[in-house]
Order: structure tokens, then sequence, then C-alpha cells
């Protein structure tokens, strides 16, 4: 029973973000929770919130309200350094990655091995395992990161993201670039992950991808969450109306009862009329 | 012909000979020179003058390029190496200070400089660029202050650190022993590196170059060594090694090895490459910035001081024009004007071919508005020289940046086949898809 409660408790837990950028509100009371061993998939048109709140797990900004719970204790994550800490890792839209250094310096920008001079059999080493657990396919780890192709590319940054054995990988549209074989890898190893434990969110415009690895889906609209669904009920009409705003939820919709997730959990229609708890929308209704 | 290019990629590890241009360069205006003069410019008594009057532009050059490399330029090193220059002759001929508090001192003022530089640059965000001629401004004009305008002498105990040499010892052979003894250590030391290189490749993984390889690159090395040592040991009687060519050796050696194999020199690279992603990555970027201004000051102080203790007085106008010796020598050695790509061994050769061009074109007796336009012309040459190769698509970056045993082309060891166990398209410069920016 107790690798059930293990899924059950969300590892993170956002409640009421709200972010704004001068006169752009970027996200208006959101709510996520994220469970270990899950794909959630944040949807939206552009310019709906889902690089700012993704950010803020990663510590690049600072909500403006709401709390962040991990694991339980109530946290702030006020940088990069410290959300990576917490077992955060984040692969940024931009990859982050430094053309000039090769795919081992990449690996390990931030956090070299090696005492006054570097380690780079060992971080040689560690790199060719990591790819290898990824089933990746790159010549050589001694290339600069220039010469890689795309989705050579994205591998090493999500690569990059495990080190250090993170709790949450976040990718932030980690296929908007790469043709098909290479989009099938990084969902190949987008399953791998959640396989082994991660607990993934991927941010993607493609429905196709989505349908094909996210057990959740939450859709954001002009910083709003509104709509989530639920794998296998991935309706891909429902999903495009959400996203447009054809369909809205009530706002203020609590997050998914965790039981739910469970095989065996009560059925309940998924979106079902809020109004449950109390809307605390700072804004009134400004739809 | 194709034997010829596959041979002399081998030899060079897999750039090729392209990578290998600058040396070129510098050998081919030696030479072009040695004719030229006569003979002159090989003479042992120019080579020494030439290592004693030019070495601020080594010393310089290995702070530049660091800062190049970071994505940052320095336009102030000519005044502060001046002010500094002022600041140790003043204490020494008003506060009697001896000459070895004096250069403490100078390092101290040259520090702080780069410490006021190092806070707008990293922490006021305002570009190193405007900071810099700023501080061109600021610290001429504390130079003149400090030194009301004028000359100030500095005693021959101070003077030794830019006209002196090593001191002789030991039986006559009609050569200087010390000299002798460091072309040995140096040899010694090429040798040393060769084999270590070779064990370390091998604990890689990596197929080891060809022992021919080895022995040719030991003997062009060794060679170069040996010519040299004879050149400083055969000098006017009195004369050996010159002080300030150890103090440019050893900071050539110790900057090769941070900029290489140490965390703080991966992150240079890191911050030039890519800064966004580098603090992403928990690079403290602007640590490394103010690290890398106050370090530019303290080796322009450096600089400063060498230059005063050869010309034996520091005066009002010492070091101008330094900014464009420096930041010439690095783009001659293949830095790139976008930061990110750069090292210290090759704006040493780019600092030598600078130098070699002053020197010879002095020799020759020519203007000194020509120099300054020669000079010029040899700084953009080599920026766009810089910039050409970047739009045909042939980064300099490759190989480049990293040296020692990374100095490889990519090479296919077992477990790069079983990690690519499929058709792998084809991995090239122009294939990159660029990923675009949120
Ligand atoms: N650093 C920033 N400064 C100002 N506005 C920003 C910034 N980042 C995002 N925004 C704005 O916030 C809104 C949400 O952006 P973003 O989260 O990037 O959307 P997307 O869902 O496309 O990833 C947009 O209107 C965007 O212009
Ligand atoms: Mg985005």
């Amino acid at each position: 029973m107790a690798a059930t409660d293990d899924r059950l408790e969300p590892v993170v837990s956002m409640r009421a973000i709200s972010k704004s950028f001068g006169h752009v509100q970027a996200l208006r009371n959101v709510d996520l929770d994220l469970y270990r061993g899950e794909v959630v998939a944040l949807v939206g048109d552009n310019g709906a919130g889902k690089s700012t709140l993704v950010k803020v797990l990663a510590g690049v900004h600072a909500p403006d309200a709401g709390t962040i719970t991990f694991r339980g204790r109530i946290v702030s994550i006020p940088s990069p350094a410290a959300s990576r800490e917490l077992g955060i890792a984040t692969v940024f839209q931009d990859l982050a990655l430094c053309d000039n250094l090769d795919v081992v310096a990449n690996l390990f920008l931030g956090h070299e091995l090696g005492r006054g001079s570097l380690d780079e059999e060992t971080m040689e080493q560690r790199s060719w395992e990591l790819l290898r657990r990824l089933s990746a396919r790159i010549p050589s780890v001694r290339m600069p990161v220039a010469t890689l192709s795309g989705g050579q590319r994205q591998t090493v940054a999500i690569a990059r993201s495990l080190i250090g054995d993170p709790t949450v990988v976040i990718l932030d549209e980690p296929t908007a670039a790469l043709g098909v074989a290479q989009t099938a890898e990084v969902l190949n190893l987008i399953e791998l992950l959640r396989d082994q434990g991660h607990c993934v969110v991927l941010i993607s415009h493609n429905m196709a991808d989505v349908q094909a690895v996210a057990d959740r889906v939450i859709v954001l609209r002009l910083g709003r969450v509104n709509g989530r669904f639920r794998a296998p009920e991935l309706s891909y009409e429902d999903i495009i109306a959400s996203i447009t705003g054809v369909l809205n939820l009530e706002e203020g919709t609590p997050e998914d009862d965790p039981r739910e997730r469970l095989p065996d959990g009560p059925a309940r229609p998924l979106r079902s009329p809020g109004g449950s708890t109390p809307a605390g929308d700072a804004e009134g209704g400004a739809r | 012909m194709s034997k010829f290019s596959d041979g002399m990629r081998t030899l060079t590890g897999g750039r090729g000979l392209s990578q290998y241009s600058m040396i070129i360069a510098l050998v081919a205006i030696i030479l072009v020179f040695e004719i030229w003069t006569g003979g002159y410019t090989l003479d042992p008594t120019n080579v020494i003058n030439m290592v004693q009057q030019y070495s601020y532009i080594l010393i310089l050059a290995i702070g530049m390029v660091m800062l190049i490399i970071a994505g940052h330029i320095d336009l102030s090193v000519g005044s502060v190496a001046a002010f500094v220059g002022i600041v140790v002759a003043q204490s020494m001929a008003v506060w009697h200070l001896p000459a070895g508090l004096a250069m403490l001192l100078g390092l101290v003022v040259g520090a702080l400089v780069g410490a006021w530089q190092g806070f707008w640059v990293a922490y006021v965000r305002v570009p190193a660029f405007i900071v810099t001629l700023a501080g061109q401004l600021i610290f001429r004009g504390a130079n003149q202050v400090v030194g009301n305008s004028t000359a100030v002498p500095t005693p021959d105990s101070y003077n030794w650190i830019g006209n002196g040499f090593l001191p002789d010892f030991g039986p006559d052979f009609g050569y200087s022993n010390p000299t002798l003894i460091l072309g040995l250590v140096v040899i010694a030391a090429l040798i040393w590196k060769e084999v270590h290189d070779r064990r370390k490749r091998v604990r890689m993984g990596a197929s080891p170059q060809p022992v021919w390889v080895s022995v040719v690159r030991l003997v062009l090395l060794c060679g170069i060594t040996i010519f040299a040592t004879f050149l400083f040991a055969t000098g006017r009687v009195g004369t050996s090694f010159p002080i300030v060519g150890i103090i440019a050796g050893v900071l050539i050696l110790v900057y090769s090895f941070v900029t290489s194999s140490t965390v703080f020199g991966r992150h240079i690279y890191a911050v030039g490459g890519n800064a966004s992603a580098a603090v992403l990555s928990g690079v403290k970027s602007r640590g490394v910035n103010f690290l890398l201004m106050m370090n530019m000051s303290i080796l322009a102080a450096v600089a400063g001081m060498v230059f005063v203790g050869n010309a034996q007085a520091s005066g009002p106008f010492d070091g101008t024009g330094w900014e464009l010796d420096a930041i010439a020598a690095v783009f001659v050695g293949g830095a790139a004007i976008f930061g990110g790509v750069g090292t210290v061994a090759g704006s040493i050769i780019g600092a030598f071919v600078m130098a070699f061009l002053a020197n010879g074109l002095s020799l020759l007796g020519l203007d000194a508005s020509w120099v300054s336009i020669i000079r010029g012309l040899v700084l953009l040459a080599a920026v766009a020289f810089d910039v050409y190769n970047k739009t045909q698509g042939r980064p300099s970056i490759i190989g480049l940046l990293l040296g020692g045993f990374r100095r490889k082309k990519p090479n296919i060891t077992e477990e790069a086949i079983q990690a690519q166990p499929q058709g792998l398209e084809k991995p090239s410069g122009d294939q990159v898809d660029k990923v675009p920016l949120s």
C-alpha cells in the first residue's frame, strides 16, 4: 500500500500561482499538482503562460502570489540552482546549450567533476553511460554541440537535465523543431523517463505528441487553467475547444482527486462543473 | 597531395593545416623580416631586446583573450598600466618603498582598479566596452595627476624586473649557463608532456596517435627550443634569458592551465558561448565577469611595472595604444569576435606576430605613422578572417578551443558505434537545426 500512497501524494503542488510582467498578466491563480511516474502535458496557445509556469518551478521567475509545496513542504525557489537542488530539472525551450562547448562540457556545465583541475576522464565515462541509458545516438561526446543535429541537441539537453537524478523533469516544447523520426525518439525518451519513476511535464503544441504520451493534459488559456483531461479520455476536439476558449471550465476548479488516478478509483466525470471550491479569483470576471 | 594533407591532418590532430595558419603566418613574418633586415631580426641582441621591449603584449594578451572569450573587451589596459607604473615609481621616489613592496603595491592597485571596473561590468551590467573606455580616460588622467605629467625615474633595484637577466654562474663555456639549463628543462617538459598525453589518451579509450606523429611534433618543438636557447645563450656578454621572459612564461603556463583544465576556465567559455544557458546551468556569470575584469587589470599592472623597469622611468604617455596590440594579438591568435572561442596559446602566437611586426618595421626604419597604419590593417584583417570563416559555415570553434588530448577529430570508438545502432544523419556544421528561441 506504501507504493500507492507514494503515488497519491503529489511531489509538487502549486496553488493559486499568479505572475505578471508589467501589464501582462501571464499567470492567474494557477493550480497544478505533479505526481511520480506520470507525464503531464501542458498545452495552450502561444502566450498562454506555459513557459512562465514552468519557469516559476525552474526558479527563473518568482511568482507574485501563490504557494509551491514540494513533498509536503512549502518552498520558495529563488534561483535555477535552488530548483535543481530540490530535484526539479528543466529543459528550456531554447535548450540553453553552449554551442561552443562539447557534449561532455555541456552535460556537466555547472556541476563539473574534479577539484582544482577538471576530471575529464570520469566526466567522459559518465557521459557515455548517461547517453547509453537514453539510447542516444551521439557519435562522439567530444564534438561541439554546434555540430549536432536538432534531435541530438535535444537529447543532450534532456540528458543534461538528468544529471543529479531529479524527481521532476520539465520539457518545454522539446519536439517543436524536430522531424518525424527525431520526434519519435524524444517521445520514447519521455516514456522511458516516466517508467523510471520521474514525473515529467511536457509542454507541446503538437496534439498527436500529447495524445501519444500524456497521462494528464492541463490546458492553459490567457494565464488560467481552462481545462483538465486525463488519458484515455483525451478527445482532440475537447482539448482544442478548451485551448481556443470555446469550452470553458469554471475558474478555480480544484486539482484532480488523486484517487481518480488509480485504476480502481471512483470513476467520476473529470470535467464536472466546478464551484465545489469558492473561486478566489483576484481579477473578478476579467475573462 | 592528399597523402600529404592526410599526414598533416594526423600531425596536427585533426585540425588540418588551416588551424595552424597563424603559426605559419608567424614563421612567414619572421622569415620575411629576417631577409629584409639582412639577418638582424634573429640576431641574439635583437631577440633579447624584443623580449624585453614587447613582453607587455604577451602579458596583456593572456588577460585579453580570457575577456574576449567571455564576450567582453578591455580598452583601458594601457591607461591602467601607466597608472600603476606611476604609482609604483612615485612610491619609491616619494615614500622610498623598497622595490619588492612597491611591486606588491602595484599589484594591489591593479586589483583595486580591476575591482572597480569589474563592479560596473558584472553587477551594474554596463558593457565592458563603455566601462573601459571611461577607464581609459580616468586612469590616463590619474597617471598624470599622480606623476604631475612628468616622467619619474625608477631605481636599479627595481628595474631588474624589466631589464634584468638570469644571473650567470658556473664555468664559462662561452654560453650563458642558466639559459642552457632552462632550455634543457623545457625540452624535458615537452617530452614528459607528450608521453603523458599519449598515456591519457590510452586511458580514456581513445586510440593513440601513430608514434611518428609524436616524434615529428617533438622534433619540431625541441628544435625550436634548442634554437631559442642558442639565441639567448649567445647574446652580448652579461646577457642571458631575460627576467621578463620568465615572468611571461610562468603566466602563460598558469593561465593555459586555468583556461583549459579548471572549472573556472570552463565557465569562461560557457559565459561567452551562451550567457543565459550558463546562468541557467548554475554558472555564476557575474562572478566570472568580475574576476575576469579584475584579472585583466592585474595583468595590466604587471605589464606596466615590467615596462617601467625596462624604460627605467614611468612617463605620462606610457601604454598608449597597448589595447590595440593586445586585442590584435588575440584576434590574430584565432579568437572569435562574438566570444566563446579562443586560447591562451593562440593569443601568445598572435602576440609574437604583433611583436615581430612592430620590431621588424622599426628595424627597417619605417615611419611611426606607417607602422600604425600597418598594425591597424593587421587587426582588421584578423577579425575579417574570423567573420568570413563564420559566414562560410566553417566555425573556428572545433578543436581550436580544446587543447591537449582533446585535440582529436571525433573518433568513432566502440561506444560510439554501440550508441548508434541505426543509420545516423551525418552531423555537420550546416545541418544544425536551429531551435527557435522562446
Ligand atoms: N520575461 C518576460 N517579460 C515580459 N513578458 C513576458 C516575459 N515572459 C513572458 N512574458 C509574457 O507572458 C505571456 C506568457 O508567455 P509564455 O509563458 O512564454 O507563453 P507560452 O505559453 O507561449 O510559453 C506572454 O504574453 C509573454 O509575452
Ligand atoms: Mg513558451
